[in-house]
């Protein structure tokens, strides 16, 4: 569906070197890596939140697209208005109840009246991702969605993502820490090191038999 | 020294307590010229200054320059500009609206935009940058992303129009020049509280400046009840 070949640089750093890279929709990429590798810039290109050096191509236009920045925000208004931006009045009605649902999957229902801004880290990241999936994505990028989250909220969000998935058959593109969360959600895995694609393919594989040291080394300090 | 101070202040309280005709018709005009004056440097200055907070063009920051430069404008420098533009030969002289309120409203809303307009930006920027992946994420469009950068300023915006209530409320430079202090006419507290410093009496003018002060107090305990109301209502 989407194709992207870019680099990007800040001041003599080149922090992503990628080409020919392609996501496509009814498939799930774990974008790992350690810190700094470029996952994030990497995500936000994507997005089209900040630009690179390069082109996106998609095959036929440019898919509807959700992104969650690794820094989950909170607007300053209550749950509930907070999962209703950019709904028209039209449509508030029908939007109203979605958005009581998913509040309720994430834990948050009994809140929906509070200020988001009193929410936890754990609690914004819940909300920023209960507000995402209010649209029909075609591509949904997500920046370390679970990482505040506790282990029960960290099941509840793969299994809504996962409803989510299979619902709308969306791409989507997870940046994780977790080989774990990659194994679990994930069909492919990009690792990134330094900017580049150290290494790329089926999750399954690629977490269970590792052609890179530095895949290799990763795998054995993150679990 | 100290019994002149004690003096205004008992001369302020019961100036207040008297319910003095002349000081009570100074206060009605300084109140009719602060809300307006207050009011319309929001209406221009935010709009203005979340537009410049937001935008990200080449040039932006000799604009934001140029507008905290404006912040720093010379009372009296406007009070000239806005005589000589108004003045019987001035470009808007026709328009007959030397030594009146209107005028005086004219020349403070000059004075207080740019402060209105820099405190937003320096407000709203940040915010701004602090929302805009997450908004342009949810896929909102340029408009509504301004108008939620603006929402997460709105306490700063109260502080904001309190400050520009103050200034106009305490400035004198201006107003004494396109208003000219005319009895029963232009006559507000700070032009008062000038002209009896001038005529030596010290605890008199004093007492104004308490009372005004007093006024600027009440509008705050006002402002600060209305805005712990706000954000117990946001829970
Ligand atoms: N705005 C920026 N200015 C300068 N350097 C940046 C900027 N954003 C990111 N970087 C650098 O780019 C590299 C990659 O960042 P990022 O993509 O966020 O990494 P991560 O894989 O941890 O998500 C990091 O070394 C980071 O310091
Ligand atoms: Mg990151």
């Amino acid at each position: 569906m989407v194709e992207i070949s870019v680099t990007k640089k800040y001041g003599e750093r080149t922090v992503l070197d990628v080409s020919g890279l392609r996501f496509e929709r009814g498939r799930i990429y774990a974008v790992m890596g350690s810190n700094g590798s470029g996952k994030s810039t990497l995500a936000a290109i994507l997005a089209g939140v900040i630009k690179g050096n390069g082109e996106i191509i998609y095959d036929v236009k440019k898919p509807v697209t959700g992104y969650m920045p690794q820094k989950s925000f909170a607007f300053d208004m209550s749950l509930t208005a907070n999962m209703l931006l950019g709904r028209s009045l039209r449509e508030r009605k029908e939007a109203k109840n979605k958005a009581m649902r998913l509040l309720e999957e994430f834990g948050l229902g009994e809140m929906r009246r509070k200020n988001a801004k009193k929410l936890s880290g754990g609690e914004t990241e819940k909300l920023a991702l209960a507000r995402l999936m209010m649209d029909d994505c075609e591509l949904l990028i997500l920046d370390e969605p679970t990482a505040a989250m506790d282990v029960n909220a960290v099941e509840r969000a793969e299994k809504t993502i996962m409803d989510y998935f299979e619902r709308l058959r969306p791409a989507i593109v997870i940046v994780t820490h977790s080989p774990a969360q990659a194994r679990r959600l994930a069909d492919e895995v990009i690792f990134l090191d330094e900017g580049r694609v150290e290494e790329k393919g089926s999750a399954e594989e690629v977490l269970a038999t590792p052609r890179s040291d530095k895949l290799r080394k990763f795998l054995s300090v993150n679990g | 020294m100290w019994s002149n101070v004690t003096a205004a202040f008992e001369k302020a309280f019961a100036l207040m307590g008297e319910g003095n005709t002349l000081l009570n018709e100074i206060v009605a005009t300084t109140m009719e010229m602060c809300v307006q004056s207050s009011l319309y440097a929001m209406i221009i200055g935010v709009p203005i200054g979340a537009l410049v907070g937001v935008a990200r063009f080449p040039g932006r920051r000799a604009v934001v320059l140029i507008m905290r430069t404006l912040m720093g404008l010379p009372a009296v420098a406007v009070g000239i500009l806005v005589y000589l533009l108004f003045s019987g030969t001035g470009p808007f002289g026709k328009l007959g609206l030397m030594y009146s309120v209107e005028l005086m409203v004219i020349a403070q809303v000059i004075l207080i935009t740019p402060v209105v307009a820099g405190f937003t930006e320096t407000a709203v920027a940040p915010a701004y940058d602090a929302m805009r992946d997450t908004a342009a994420g949810m896929g909102l469009n340029k408009a509504k992303i301004a108008l939620l950068a603006v929402n997460e300023t709105k306490y700063q915006l109260v502080a904001t129009y309190l400050f520009a209530f103050s200034r106009s409320i305490a400035e004198v430079g201006a107003v004494q020049i396109v208003g000219g202090n005319i009895l029963h006419k232009t006559r507000v507290m700070t032009t008062a509280i000038a002209l009896n410093y001038n005529m030596g009496q010290f605890s008199l003018a004093l007492a104004l400046g308490i009372i005004l002060m007093l006024i600027v107090l009440g509008l705050n305990v006002v402002a600060s009840a209305l805005q712990a109301g706000l954000k117990k209502r946001n829970g």
